[in-house]
């Protein structure tokens, strides 16, 4: 047990390190608590628009109005806990040569670099995501979780949210330095991941054969399936098997992780500059 | 006269300069296009599938709706091409001081500040927001043909407001040193322009019509074209409104360069 801690305690520092580096950037956060009622309360308007056209108590895709509302307002708060930006963090570290000063280190890159999103997140879960929460219960009719059971497991699986999107960014990261357009590549990924993750829309609108390939892929468990947990949607031997799913994700993307890194670092040449 | 034939003429020696630069590389060119035209695609997938399963949505038809949405892609095109330098303003060129370099020239800071690079793969938007058109227009039983002959016009007085409100935004980091970021929430509030205004309640109307006045840059150039006479005045008005916040933007940058102190690196 000690060898462990003191094997996680670098780790630890790293994590603690990233938390206090964005602590001193909080008044952006402030700002940012509008940007993600924004986004939010845009995605209110349509579904309340596309709601009232089918008239009062219809259901679109097996939502009810309130159950939408819950899964745009979930959704987006969860966005803003689990959203990290170590692709670009590691792509500019391998573009700038700063790698070399990590490089050095003795620590394992992949660990670190998932210890400083997990602590950016930490930051986050307090000052972002439960302003936001707050915000958006205190502004639109969201509906509590449905048991206290799906509370527990839709905070089980965001965490894993964060854990895969820390993973999925470490390898878009380590192929986006390949290209000289790294910021294009992000900007791209996170237009497309939006609407994979089922952050827009629930996968229940997809068409038949897009939702097949989707659940084969690992970034429905971005939004989509604790948004079904918290609604009450996926339960009991369902939300194990989804659960299940998405932790497998995470353990399959960090291995690839681990992979292209190996890849990677064959071919990097720290110049003395 | 002269001063507007000098700077249309600088802005395409900047932008072929930069051009020839950038297609260089010109597999690298293609890559960042197709990243750039599948995050659009991603995004309008989204509208197609939701909209195309409803009839009408708040009384408009869904090849309305595309066209609403591909129009919105025009002046958000042209506005991403040239606004890549507004968004580093501060740290690039305050910070840094870059801005010592640009001052140093005969020629409006603020013109190079926003023309001295380009995101040409943003040029996408633009062709895909026409095919979009196209593919109302075809839909559409009728559609007004001045309406449609004015949209390009139209999409760059969208573009003009677009730059003029983040370059508003961006004038503020010569006063205010601890940026607090005001730009990304703005930023997000043009997705609101995107979709019929009508399905937003009168407070969303009122804030996209005065404050943030997004709904000129991509809402109201639609209302000749898809013959909404309640929206015309709106639509007539779009000029004026890009030009006084055009003027705003340039007399907030002469002010903010004349309290400029170089940080000396």
């Amino acid at each position: 047990m000690t060898a462990l801690a003191a094997a996680a305690r670098p780790y630890l520092a790293f994590a603690r390190t990233s938390f206090l580096n964005i602590l001193a950037y909080r008044a952006r956060y402030f700002v940012g608590v509008l940007t993600y009622f924004f986004n939010a309360t845009v995605w209110y308007y349509i579904w309340r628009a596309l709601f009232h056209e089918k008239g009062e108590g219809a259901t679109l895709g097996g939502f009810t109005f309130p159950q939408m509302l819950t899964y745009v307002a979930t959704g987006w708060a969860l966005r803003s806990f689990y959203f990290n930006e170590v692709d670009r963090d590691i792509a500019s570290q391998v573009r700038e040569g700063r790698l070399a000063m990590t490089l050095v280190k003795p620590v394992d890159v992949q660990a670190m670099t998932l210890s400083q999103a997990l602590g950016e997140s930490a930051f986050r879960l307090v000052l972002f995501t439960l302003p936001i929460g707050l915000l958006l219960v205190v502004v639109y009719p969201v509906l509590p979780p449905a048991s206290p059971a799906a509370l527990a497991l839709y905070l089980l699986s965001g965490l894993l949210s964060a854990l895969l999107v820390g993973a999925i960014n470490f390898c878009v990261g380590l192929v986006a330095i390949r290209t000289t357009s790294i910021l294009g590549v992000l900007r791209a990924k996170y237009l497309v991941l939006e609407v994979l993750s089922g952050l827009l829309v629930p996968v229940a609108f997809f068409p038949e054969p897009v939702r097949k390939v989707l659940v084969w892929l690992p970034f429905l468990h971005m939004n989509d399936t604790p948004g079904r947990i918290w609604l009450g949607l996926a339960t009991g031997a369902d939300a194990a098997r989804a659960l299940g799913l998405q932790a497998a994700w995470v353990v399959a993307l960090l291995l690839l992780g681990r992979l292209l890194w190996k890849a990677t670092a064959r071919r990097i040449e720290v110049q003395g500059g | 006269m002269r001063r507007v034939r000098f700077h249309a003429r600088l802005l395409a020696l900047y932008f072929a300069q930069y051009a020839k630069a950038r297609l260089a590389y010109r597999a690298d060119f293609a890559a960042a296009a197709l990243a750039s035209f599948l995050g659009t695609a991603a995004s309008f997938s989204v509208v197609l599938l939701l909209f195309s399963r409803f009839p009408h949505l708040a009384g408009w038809t869904f090849p309305e709706i595309v066209f609403l949405y591909g129009f919105s892609l025009l002046p958000y095109g042209l506005f991403s091409v040239v606004s890549s330098n507004l968004w580093e303003f501060a740290d690039r060129y305050l910070v840094e001081g870059r801005f010592d370099r640009i001052l140093l020239r005969p020629v409006s800071p603020l013109f190079q500040v926003l023309f001295e690079s380009f995101r040409l793969e943003s040029l996408q938007e633009v062709a895909t927001g026409a095919v979009a058109i196209g593919w109302a227009v075809s839909r559409l039983p009728d559609v007004s043909p001045l309406g449609l002959a004015l949209l390009p016009l139209w999409a760059v007085f969208g573009a003009v407001l677009y730059v003029s409100v983040f370059g508003l935004l961006t004038a503020a980091s010569f006063w205010v040193e601890d940026r607090v970021g005001l730009a990304p929430p703005v930023f997000n509030l043009m997705s609101f322009g995107r979709y019929p205004i009508t399905i937003y309640d009168l407070k969303v109307k009122l804030l996209l019509s005065t404050v943030i006045p997004f709904a000129f840059a991509s809402f109201y150039p639609t209302a000749l074209a898809l013959r909404r006479g309640e929206y015309l005045p709106y639509f007539w008005a779009v000029p004026l409104v890009a030009v006084v916040f055009a003027l705003l933007n340039v007399a907030l940058w002469r002010r903010g360069i004349a309290r400029y102190g170089s940080t000396g690196s």
